[in-house]
C-alpha cells in the first residue's frame, strides 16, 4: 500500500462510473508496433510523443530523475528515447499514460504522486540490490501499477475508504484479506486484471496480484518467479524508506512484510541502515 | 600433481559435456559430506531436471540437446560458484550438494537456479524458454545419505507432475499449479510465438454474431485471435491449454470482452457478449474474484456478459468447480452450456444447471439437413433446452438449408458463417449498423 492514504480516506469526488477500465492507450500500441520492426523509427516515435507536450515533459523529467542515475540532462523526447531505449521508455510511458487514463481529482493526484515516488525509488533500489536480477525499469513499472486497483474500488464502493482505512491499520491480517471480508474482490486482483489488459510483463502482473501476500515472499515453492518477488520486496522497501524519510507511516505493511522483504533482498539491519543513509539525499533531491 | 591412476578416475567420473561429476560420484560424495553434517550445519541436495528436454532432443537432434545441456550446466555453475559440487545424474538431470547453516538457504538457492534456467536461450535458430523442476531434500538426523538423494529425486518428480517450472521441498505438500507440458518441435515454436504475442499485445478478440430466429441480434461470441503471428486458434489454443497460458489468455479475454460489452451498451446496443472460459481457468480458486474484478473494471451490467462453459465442466463434482459455479451465478452474469451433445452429457445434472443458453455442437449441424438421425437428436435437444428454460443455439451453420432444418427443429438462434464470420470490433459495429 502507498503512503498518504489519509488523502483517500474521504470519499473521492471522482466518477469512474461513467467509464470502464482505462483501455490500453493508442500511443502504447504505436510504440509496440514500432518496436516489432527491425529498425524502429525513433524520429517518428519522438515526434508522436513530442506532439503530446505533457507526456514529453514527463518523459524528460523521468529520464533526468536522480533515481534513474543517468548522467547529464536530456532536453527532448528524442534524447529521452535514445537514453532510455524503447523498451524502458515504453514502460515509463505506460506508467505516465495510466495515471492520465483515470479521471483527475486532487486526492487522486496525491495518490498517484505517492505511487510515482515509490516507483522511482524502486527503480533506484533495484540497481543497488546485489542478489537480484530485477531491472530498474521493471521495478519502476511495478511501483506505478501496484495499487492501481484502488481508484477503481473507490469509484465503485462508497464504503471502500473505510475498508482501506481498516486494512491500513490492521497489523495482523493481510491487506487483501481485510478487503476480501467486505468486498467480492480486492485491489490486488483488480490491478492484476488491469495490468493484464495493458499487456504488462508476466512477472509484473503476478507481482501485482501477490504484493500483500507474505507467503509469496517467503516461499519459493509457490509461483511467481524470483523477479516478481523481488519487485514486491523492493517496492515495499521503497515505501518504507519514504515513510521513514517523511516521518509519516500510515500503514502496517512493513510490520507484516518487512522482515520477509529484507530476507529476500539479503539485507540485515546494518544493511538497511546503510541503504537509509544512501537514499536520504536521493529522496531529498527528488523533493 | 595427481597420479595417472587418480587422473583416470577423475576423467571417468566426469561428464564430458558439462564437466560435472557423474551419478556414481554423487552417491560417493553424499556419503562423505554426510559425515561433515551436524544438526546446525545441514546437508541438502537440490535435484534439477529440465522440463520438456525430450522435445528439444527430438526437434534439434542430440547435438542440439547437448548444447542445451552445456548452456544450462554453465548457468547452474554460475549461480552457485565454480568451486561447488554439481553432478549430472542423467541426460537432463543434475544434483547439487551443499552444507548450510541457514535452513532457508536451499530454497533460496533453488529459487536462484530456477530463475537462471528460465532465461530465454537461442538454439538452432529457435528461441527456447527452458524451465525445470526442482526437488530439495535436507539430510535428516540418522538418515541414510542415499535416502536423502532419493527424496530429492521424488520431490523433483512431484514438481514435474505438477506441470514443471517449480520447486518442491521434500516432505512439504505440493501446491497445484500449471498444467503439464509435452510438445514437439512445431509446438515449441508455436509456444514461443504465443509468448511473444502475449508480451507484445498481439492477441485480439473477434466477435461472431448469434442471430435469433426473428432475425434480431441476440448476442456476440468473443473469439481469441493471434493477429501478430498469424496463428490460427486451432494452433495456439491447444498449446495455451497445455502450457497453462490459457488461464492468462482467458483472464485477459474476460476483461476485454466485458469492456466490449460496455462499449456496446454505450453505443446503445443491448447485446450481450459471450466469453469462453476454459476448464483450467474455471477451476482456479480465485476465478470468482477475477470475474468480479473484470466486471468492476469494465463497469458493465453483469447481464450483458455470458460465460460459455463446456458441458463436461458441469459434470465436474469437484468442490472448487461447484463453488465457482455458484459464485458465478451470484455475480449475475449468464451462463451457457457450450458444445452440448458431444461430451459426457448427463441428463440428471442438466436438470440442476441454471444456464440461460445451450449451444448445440457443430458436429450435429454439419450433418444437416440430410441426416435424419442427427436431426432427431437436434430436435430432442432443442425441446429439452426449451423445457428447461434455455435458449438453444446452433453453432457452425453454413447454409440456408441448415438454418431451415434447425429452426424447424425448434432451435432459437443461429451462429455461423451463413450470417457472419468472426470479425474485429470495428467491423462488427459496422456490420450491426448496416443491418439496421
Amino acid at each position: 500500500m502507498t503512503p498518504h492514504h489519509s488523502a483517500l480516506e474521504t470519499q473521492l469526488e471522482i466518477s469512474l462510473n461513467k467509464i470502464g477500465i482505462p483501455p490500453r492507450p493508442a500511443i502504447l500500441e504505436t510504440i509496440s508496433a514500432e518496436m516489432k520492426k527491425d529498425e524502429p523509427d525513433i524520429n517518428h516515435l519522438s515526434s508522436i510523443i513530442s506532439a503530446d507536450v505533457a507526456l514529453a515533459a514527463s518523459l524528460i523529467n523521468i529520464t533526468n530523475s536522480p533515481y534513474f542515475g543517468f548522467r547529464g540532462r536530456v532536453h527532448t523526447a528524442r534524447e529521452a528515447l535514445m537514453i532510455l531505449g524503447l523498451n524502458v521508455a515504453s514502460k515509463a510511458i505506460a506508467g505516465l499514460v495510466m495515471r492520465r487514463a483515470f479521471p483527475s481529482s486532487p486526492h487522486l493526484e496525491r495518490f498517484w504522486d505517492a505511487s510515482s515516488r515509490i516507483a522511482k525509488l524502486s527503480g533506484w533500489l533495484a540497481q543497488r540490490i546485489r542478489n537480484s536480477t530485477l531491472r530498474a525499469d521493471d521495478a519502476y513499472t511495478f511501483g506505478l501499477f501496484r495499487d492501481c486497483g484502488i481508484p477503481i474500488l473507490i469509484s465503485r464502493f462508497p464504503s471502500y475508504p473505510s475498508i482501506l482505512n481498516e486494512a491500513n491499520h490492521d497489523a495482523v491480517h493481510s491487506f487483501t484479506d481485510v478487503e476480501d471480508l467486505s468486498l467480492p474482490t480486492n485491489h490486488a486482483v483488480i490491478g492484476y486484471v488491469l495490468a493484464q489488459s495493458w499487456w504488462l510483463s508476466e512477472e509484473t502482473i503476478f507481482a501485482i496480484r501477490r504484493h500483500h501476500d507474505v507467503d509469496t515472499l517467503k516461499s519459493s515453492s509457490i509461483p511467481p518467479s524470483l523477479n516478481s518477488r523481488h519487485m514486491i520486496a523492493v517496492a515495499q522497501l521503497a515505501e518504507y524508506l519514504l515513510q521513514q524519510h517523511s516521518g509519516l507511516s500510515q500503514t502496517q505493511e512493513w510490520v507484516k512484510l518487512g522482515s520477509a522483504c529484507l530476507q529476500l533482498l539479503n539485507l540485515n539491519e546494518a544493511g538497511l541502515e546503510r541503504v537509509m543513509t544512501e537514499v536520504a539525499p536521493v529522496i531529498a533531491a527528488e523533493n | 600433481m595427481p597420479s595417472i591412476h587418480h587422473q583416470n578416475i577423475q576423467e571417468s567420473s566426469t561428464d564430458p559435456i558439462t564437466g560435472f561429476l557423474n551419478r556414481a560420484a554423487c552417491f560417493n560424495k553424499i556419503s562423505q559430506l554426510a559425515k561433515q553434517a551436524t544438526p546446525v550445519r545441514r546437508l541438502f541436495a537440490v535435484w534439477v531436471a529440465l522440463d520438456r528436454f525430450k522435445l528439444v532432443n527430438e526437434s534439434c537432434g542430440h547435438q542440439g540437446g547437448d548444447m542445451l545441456i552445456f548452456q544450462i550446466a554453465s548457468r547452474l555453475q554460475d549461480s552457485t560458484g565454480t568451486d561447488t559440487l554439481w553432478f549430472r545424474m542423467a541426460g537432463d538431470e543434475f544434483v547439487h550438494l551443499s552444507l548450510a547453516e541457514d535452513p532457508d538457504q536451499a530454497e533460496q538457492l533453488a529459487d536462484t537456479l530456477l530463475n537462471a534456467i528460465q532465461a530465454p536461450l537461442s538454439l538452432n535458430n529457435l528461441m527456447l524458454r527452458p524451465s525445470a523442476s526442482l526437488g530439495i531434500a535436507t539430510l535428516g538426523t540418522n538418515e541414510f545419505p542415499h535416502a536423502c538423494l532419493e527424496r530429492a529425486d521424488h520431490a523433483m518428480k512431484s514438481a514435474k507432475r505438477a506441470g514443471g517450472s517449480r520447486i518442491v521441498v521434500s516432505g512439504r505438500e505440493l501446491i497445484p499449479g500449471r498444467l503439464g507440458i509435452r510438445m514437439a518441435h512445431d509446438e515449441l515454436e508455436t509456444e514461443n510465438k504465443l509468448h511473444i504475442a502475449i508480451e507484445q499485445g498481439g492477441l485480439n478478440l473477434h466477435y461472431q454474431p448469434i442471430i435469433a430466429s426473428d432475425g434480431s441480434l441476440l448476442s456476440v461470441e468473443a473469439l481469441m485471435r493471434c493477429t501478430s503471428h498469424q496463428l490460427s486458434p486451432a494452433e495456439f489454443i491447444p498449446i495455451a491449454e497445455k502450457t497453462g497460458l490459457i488461464i492468462r489468455l482467458g483472464e485477459w479475454s474476460l476483461l476485454e470482452g466485458a469492456n466490449f460489452a460496455r462499449r456496446l451498451e454505450t453505443a446503445g446496443l443491448r447485446t450481450s457478449v459471450s466469453i469462453n472460459i476454459s476448464r483450467a481457468q474455471f477451476s482456479m480458486p480465485h476465478f470468482p474474484q477475477t470475474l468480479h474484478a473484470a466486471l468492476l473494471c469494465a463497469n458493465v451490467d453483469p447481464q450483458r456478459i455470458e460465460l460459455e462453459l463446456t458441458e463436461s465442466l458441469f459434470m465436474d463434482n469437484s468442490c472448487i468447480v461447484q463453488i465457482n459455479l455458484r459464485a458465478t451465478k451470484d455475480t449475475g452474469v449468464k451462463i451457457s452450456i457450450d458444445d452440448f451433445g458431444t461430451g459426457f452429457s448427463c441428463l440428471a445434472t442438466l436438470k440442476d444447471i441454471h444456464a440461460s443458453k445451450l449451444k448445440i455442437d457443430r458436429a450435429f449441424v454439419v450433418a444437416l439437413p440430410h441426416d435424419k438421425r442427427a436431426l432427431s437428436v437436434v430436435s430432442a435437444i432443442a425441446r429439452l433446452g426449451k423445457d428447461l428454460g434455455m435458449l438453444v443455439v446452433a453453432e457452425g451453420v453454413e447454409n440456408q438449408a441448415q438454418i431451415d432444418a434447425l429452426l424447424e427443429a425448434g432451435v432459437h438462434a443461429i451462429q455461423g458463417y451463413i450470417h457472419a464470420r468472426p470479425m474485429p470490433e470495428d467491423a462488427l459495429l459496422k456490420w450491426v449498423w448496416n443491418r439496421k
